[in-house]
């Protein structure tokens, strides 16, 4: 049966309702979470919050009316740390900007289209972000949250993120402690379940990953995280082979690892901030298991994400996780003075497209008729345009996830999986010339 | 009667139910890549690739990828889950399956569970009990 945890007295009467029903069923949440994790208390939150939203409904069991914390905010009821929407709002899931171009039918009901106005004004959900940003939500709504966030936590803190790509950025990268676990709950009692990363022996490396080719470019870090993924499952790989990531290249590494597998947390030694060494990385404490990702590896993985039969290419989409500004920029090189021959869709975080905008980006993607937008993603939105049976793109995580949104059909819809350039080149050409090099 | 085997476990959702197993032999995964309404896994390549899992105990080594994995929670969910190792994502899922659903055995349940074996699932007393289908049909 399950263990209760132990709860301080400010927690207990917060489970008592003294401090009313939203933060009372916040509460009972956490603590039935707790049972769940097996965590025995609490921890106090001193970091950042990221969560899906609106989320007003915390589970199928646990449901906030909008009524109730319209109330909470006209009260004064705020969130007890910084916290960030991810992502376009649930369930639509529509782009923020770009939305007039975006010819994705809803995926919960095919009559409505993201493009048209009276659809899109309702998928934004004003009503409710009103009473959010109220609250404090500070609306980013990306995905890649930590490139526009502006207020990034630190070496230790603790936070609360909800993103399967941002757990290991978090953890990882910047060295923070977070579970899975961004909600209502956690941002409003600023407290989560004390499992998992929180605790520092559960982030000591734990398998050994080797690669016998030196990981550099975009496209072989996204696959290697992929890889590493698959080969580490639950545990706390130690990643040897890779060159100095760039912002792009943590962006895909993370994204990709979280995919092929549950990676939370690694260490590049010498590199990511809790492995100074290999030594440092595992605690003194032997590996679990060493797994040699060679070359064959590799470019079985490339293969199994790649997922076609043709080289005719109907669509591109790049943009996951959503793309930085020094990408923007250098699509902006890529495309400028030229013209696509199939649709290209750039997604980014929505505080950058106006930055795309100002710089002149937007003007040069839109003179090459491809179609820049934010905050959405397109296997978030569980489907691509009508017509598409082909498309290109060059993230493993899109290639593993937009192929599950058409299950009736085997094969209906095909991937090609590669580099930028690739997808550049499909754009202007409609083939697919991309491989494993 | 069949010979019935029994493993310890950690209770992750408590409650009773005797169901028949449906094994993934390899990691499972949410988001776009499952279909709660129907109930079966969208992954391709996947050996439970459209294969019903409601009203079976689910049972695999531990899933990948997306928090959307607490899709398997909802709509034609399963009667139990029975996993190897436990992670935030199966903590996410049991929030909002509320059924049944168990973890950190004393040996790894892949090694004993094979799909179509009967598996009594006692996540209120901390244990599995595995009727193998042969000595199902025999008997």
């Amino acid at each position: 049966m399950w263990k209760e945890p132990a709860l301080t007295d400010d927690e207990k009467r917060i489970l008592q309702g003294e401090e009313g029903t939203v933060k009372q069923k916040c509460m009972q949440y956490l603590v039935e979470m707790c049972k769940i994790s097996g965590a025995d208390r609490l921890v106090d939150l001193d970091g950042t919050g990221d969560m899906h939203t609106p989320g007003i409904s915390l589970s199928q069991h646990y449901n906030i009316t909008f009524e109730e914390i319209k109330d909470f905010a006209d009260k004064g009821g705020r969130f007890a740390i910084p916290t960030f929407a991810d992502k376009s709002p649930f369930g639509e899931q529509a782009p923020i900007h770009g939305w007039e171009h975006c010819t994705v039918c809803f995926d919960m009901n095919p009559k409505l289209r993201h493009d048209d106005p009276e659809f899109h004004k309702k998928a934004m959900h004003e009503e409710e972000y009103a009473v959010l940003r109220k609250m404090g939500l500070i609306t980013t709504h990306s995905c890649a949250n930590y490139l526009t966030m502006s207020y990034l936590p630190s070496v230790g803190q603790h936070c609360s993120w909800f993103e399967s790509s941002q757990m290991p950025y978090c953890n990882a990268t910047l060295g923070a402690r977070t579970n899975f676990d961004g909600s209502l709950a956690t941002c409003l009692l600023a407290k989560a379940p004390y499992y998992d990363m929180h605790i520092t022996e559960n982030r000591l490396g734990t398998v050994l990953i080797e690669t016998d080719r030196l990981i550099k470019t975009d496209l072989e870090w996204d696959v290697y995280g992929f890889a590493v993924g698959e080969a580490s499952d639950v545990e706390v790989p130690v990643v040897m082979g890779t060159s100095r990531p760039t912002t792009t290249q943590y962006q895909k590494f993370n994204s990709a690892v979280a995919t092929g597998g549950a990676v939370r947390m690694y260490h590049l030694p010498g590199i990511t901030p809790e492995a100074p060494t290999v030594e440092y990385a595992t605690g003194g404490k032997p590996f679990k298991k060493q797994v040699m990702i060679d070359e064959a590896v590799l470019r079985n993985t490339y293969d199994s994400l790649n997922y076609h039969t043709s080289d005719d290419v109907d669509m591109v989409y790049v943009g996951c996780p959503h793309l930085n500004i020094v990408d923007l920029l250098g699509l902006s090189y890529k495309l400028d003075g030229k013209k696509c021959k199939i649709p290209m869709w750039i997604m980014t975080a929505p505080w950058l497209y106006e930055s795309a905008k100002n710089l002149g980006y937007l003007d040069i993607f839109e003179k090459a008729g491809a179609h820049l937008m934010s905050g959405a993603c397109l296997a978030a939105m569980g489907a691509v345009p009508g017509g598409v049976r082909s498309i290109a793109v060059d993230t493993a995580k899109q290639a593993q996830y937009i192929t599950g949104c058409y299950p009736d059909d085997d094969g209906y819809l095909q991937v090609c999986y590669g580099t930028q350039d690739d997808c550049v080149d499909a754009a202007l050409s409609g083939k697919w010339r991309g491989e494993w090099r | 009667m069949p010979e019935k085997i029994r493993l310890h476990g950690r209770c992750e959702y408590p409650g009773k139910v005797e169901a028949e197993a449906l094994v993934a032999p390899k990691y499972l995964q949410g988001f776009t890549n499952v279909k709660p309404m129907r109930g079966y896994t969208t992954e391709r390549n996947h050996p439970l690739f459209k294969i019903p899992y409601t009203d079976k105990v689910l049972v695999f080594y531990s899933p990948r990828g997306s928090g959307g994995f607490l899709a398997y929670g909802f709509g034609a969910k399963p009667a139990a889950f029975v996993h190897t190792k436990s992670s935030p994502l199966t903590v996410g899922c049991a929030l909002q399956a509320h059924v049944p659903m168990m973890t950190d055995f004393e040996d790894d349940p892949l090694k004993y569970i094979e799909t179509g074996d009967i598996v009594f699932v006692n996540a209120d007393d901390g244990y599995i009990e595995i009727t193998k289908k042969q000595q199902k049909a025999v008997d």
